[in-house]
């Protein structure tokens, strides 16, 4: 652009004023593409909103004495859940991925003979979750049933999430997700797999749950609590039956029984976060 | 006066590119090149190409990018309270550093920004993203748009009209750019109404820009602030903590580049040593006040805070963290005594300004590194095992390749525009009829109104005000339009100032 010798202000006004218009035009058209509308809405998550039932708030309780820390529920989890498997501690090097954890307990005693003591640690889909409203662009939210859920198609990887989550149980995808070659044709079809750059974590098998309840609508039944009880993976796979999972607002539920148990304690209760997974403590020591 | 000019050009070595300079913008463009080879491995791999790691899973989620975020948010402090402070108090020796410093804010900020774009996992998603869903609820919602969009755009705002009169100057002599000074200029004429104006101009922009600055440091330290199941993190004084490192340690870097400039062109005459004077005695007592709040952190936090706050503050003073944790003491309590002897002494030397300004540097830098790593590392609540982390060389030389084309940036702007102004738009000469200020100050308003509006439309509907549930913005790019607003709001000191005159007979 020719710049005149003598430019006026009036000039540089005109200028100014085209530019910002070019400039505002071609920002609008670019924003008005095709990238807008594949983002226009999540439909994952409009399905999730439009299908729940609002009146229900799904709980988990595990039963600590039960538990014998076999890991059944971690590997059930991983591979409904289509989690990618990194191989052992040391070959993941920190980028392992475990909707559903077993944290070892410190407190048992050096030499002790005991079996390790072992927490299973789902999220634990807090009523006030810390992680929600950290979202720069709102990647992950609360559905009306309680599921604390995550639209990968908008996460943008900063992370702010996994920083703010107290108990550790938001995954990053440091790298592209991978599977052994003879696991590929076994991936869950109702499950997306998650590309590299996105944070991910357990949904309480939403999938499952949307599945049950559109069958029994469609079908024009009612569910009961033994419908609920066992519907997670996690909760399927364990052989000592130590996870119940249910409707936390029906108050004859075995989740709600269990939550109001003298033995049910919510982790780090005093953050206020009020997660709707209850841990019930061991009554005796093996 | 063409040869004046001409003269004073030349003296600061514009158009004319010296050995030296060669040299220094080769090894600037071959960090940034680096740097940028360095990015390309990890958007190529992913972050798992960085030091980065899982918290819990022995590693740190946010390392160096984060806390290098903060340290050029923190520098990008200087240029414009430098700059505003010129302009409400007299404080003339800090006049010839207003350019740079000016210049450094703007660089400082864009560093800042690609930083954060470093450590996203899904960088173009965040570039879509951000304007259309960002959220403030989120501190980074402040972070996007206060800093990068408020703050960075009225550092612009406030570089372009300060620099208009030098722009004019130089456009009066050929020059391979001159086509840029003239369209910086952009009809300035230096006459007595332009500077009348710029006075009132530069005055609110500096009194706005003051709070501006508090908030966009705030949020970042509301970042770290807001986070309650994080030991050493969650803290009232995170926010004025940041703010007051920001000031030091942006002083210091603006130190570190008068002094360069002033000893590799040679301005002695120009940059006088006061000006390190003024800018060492704001640090000293900026210094002081970080000391204290770190101080107060450390006893609350050691005294009779929760385990896990006190299990934090003892890897920081005596465990894996400790030679962090003392190094930062020791070079800002370092800074500080040199800063407070030259206070007390009635001689001026420079070197010892920048000997602190340096050394407040470094511990600016650590004390960045100990806000982000140890609270991820020894910070969890539950019984996860230690974690550990070392920035690897990827995230290193991005880094590096950052600093260099911030180097690089400098070095470019001092050739085509004078480093340290040759006139200020403020200082005008009686030659004009008086211009009519009712039409100006009418579309100069309507401007700002228009501004504001949109502004606090879309921070409204960012903020999901009337919606049901708290999720998307209640009108689509809420964001954007919240940072159009204030971009606009912003620009109304440029039409109050350059708008032109109802046209009279023939010609403006």
């Amino acid at each position: 652009m020719m710049i005149p010798r003598n430019l006026t202000r009036r000039a540089f006004a005109h200028r100014f004023v085209v530019s910002a218009l070019v400039a505002a035009s071609a920002l609008w058209a670019f924003l008005m593409s095709s990238p807008r509308r594949a983002l226009a809405g999540s439909p994952e998550r409009e399905r999730t909103v439009a299908t729940d039932d609002e009146k229900r708030k799904w709980g988990m309780a595990i039963d600590l004495d039960r538990c014998t820390g076999c890991g059944a529920c971690v590997v059930a989890c991983r591979t409904e859940n289509n989690v990618p498997a990194t191989g052992s501690a040391e070959e993941s090097d920190g980028t392992d991925i475990l909707w559903m954890n077993l944290l070892p307990l410190e407190d048992r005693s050096e030499g002790s003979e005991s079996a390790p003591e072992m927490l299973p640690l789902p999220c634990l889909h807090c009523e006030d979750p810390p992680c929600v409203p950290v979202c720069p662009v709102g990647a992950t939210y609360q559905t009306g049933d309680g599921i604390v859920a995550q639209i990968y198609d908008r996460c943008i990887g900063c992370r702010f999430c996994e920083v703010a989550c107290p108990y550790g149980v938001r995954f990053f995808n440091w790298d592209a997700p991978e599977w052994p070659t003879s696991h590929l044709n076994t991936l869950n079809p109702d499950v997306a797999t998650r590309p590299a750059g996105v944070v991910e974590k357990c949904t309480f098998c939403s999938h499952r749950i949307r599945s049950v309840t559109e069958s029994a609508r469609v079908d024009g039944v009612s569910l009961s609590d033994t419908d609920f009880q066992s519907l997670p993976a996690c909760a399927e796979s364990c052989p000592a039956e130590a996870i119940v999972f249910g409707d936390l607002n029906d108050p004859g539920s075995r989740v709600a029984l269990a939550a109001t148990s003298p033995r049910a304690d919510q982790l780090l209760e005093h953050l206020g976060t009020k997660p709707k997974v209850f841990h019930l403590r061991r009554e005796r020591r093996h | 006066m063409e040869q004046t000019t001409q003269e004073r050009r030349d003296a600061l070595g514009l158009d004319r590119p010296g050995r030296y300079w060669l040299a220094a913008v080769g090894v600037s463009a071959s960090l940034a090149l680096w740097g940028a080879w360095a990015y390309s491995v990890q958007l190529r791999e992913g972050l798992v190409a960085t030091g980065l790691r899982t918290i819990g899973q022995g590693g740190a989620a946010w390392g160096l990018y984060v806390a290098f975020d903060i340290y050029f948010v923190g520098v990008s402090f200087a240029g414009i309270s430098a700059a505003a402070l010129v302009r409400l108090f007299p404080l003339p020796e800090l006049r010839p550093l207003t350019r740079m410093a000016e210049f450094l804010t703007i660089i400082a900020l864009l560093m800042g920004g690609m930083t954060i774009m470093a450590d996203l996992g899904r960088p173009l998603h965040g570039l879509l993203y951000l304007p259309l869903y960002a959220r403030p609820s989120s501190p980074f919602f402040g972070t996007f748009t206060l800093v990068v969009a408020g703050y960075l755009f009225a550092s612009l705002v406030y570089f372009f009209l300060a620099g208009r009169a030098c722009a004019a100057t130089c456009a009066s002599v050929p020059s391979r750019w001159r086509w840029l000074h003239r369209l910086w200029g952009s009809g300035f004429r230096g006459t007595h109404a332009e500077a009348a104006r710029h006075r009132v101009v530069s005055f609110w922009l500096s009194l706005l820009i003051l709070p501006l600055l508090v908030v966009a440091h705030s949020t970042l330290g509301f970042v770290f602030g807001i986070v309650a199941g994080r030991p050493g993190w969650f803290s009232a004084l995170q926010a004025p903590s940041f703010v007051v490192l920001a000031g030091a340690s942006g002083l210091a870097m603006l130190t570190l580049i008068a002094a360069s400039a002033r000893k590799l062109m040679h301005l002695e005459d120009v940059i006088e040593a006061a000006a390190f004077r003024t800018l060492g005695n704001f640090q000293c007592v900026l210094t002081l006040a970080y000391l204290y709040l770190m101080g107060v952190e450390e006893l609350t936090a050691g005294y009779a805070a929760p385990t896990a706050e006190r299990a934090l503050e003892h890897s920081l003073v005596s465990g894996s963290y400790a030679w962090m944790f003392w190094s930062t003491v020791g070079t800002l309590a370092l800074g500080f005594g040199l800063l407070l002897w030259r206070f007390l002494s009635r001689t001026t030397r420079i070197g010892w300004y920048v000997a602190a300004a340096a050394v407040i540097n470094v511990g600016a830098i650590l004390k960045r590194l100990l806000i982000v790593v140890p609270s991820q590392t020894d910070g969890m609540l539950l019984p996860y095992a230690k974690g550990h982390y070392v920035p690897n060389w990827v995230e290193l030389s991005v880094v590096a390749g950052l600093f260099g084309l911030a180097s690089l940036a400098f070095l470019l702007f001092a050739k085509i525009f004078p480093i340290v102004p040759l006139a200020h738009p403020e200082d005008g000469a009686p030659d004009e009829a008086p211009e009519s200020e009712t039409r100006r100050t009418w579309i100069a308003g309507a401007t700002l109104a228009v501004g504001l509006t949109l502004a606090i439309v879309g921070f409204a509907g960012s903020a999901g005000v009337g919606a049901e549930v708290y999720q998307d913005p209640v009108l689509p790019y809420s964001p954007l339009i919240f940072i159009a607003g204030i971009m606009l709001s912003f620009c109304t000191a440029i039409v109050y100032e350059v708008l032109p005159a109802k046209r009279p007979d023939g010609g403006s």
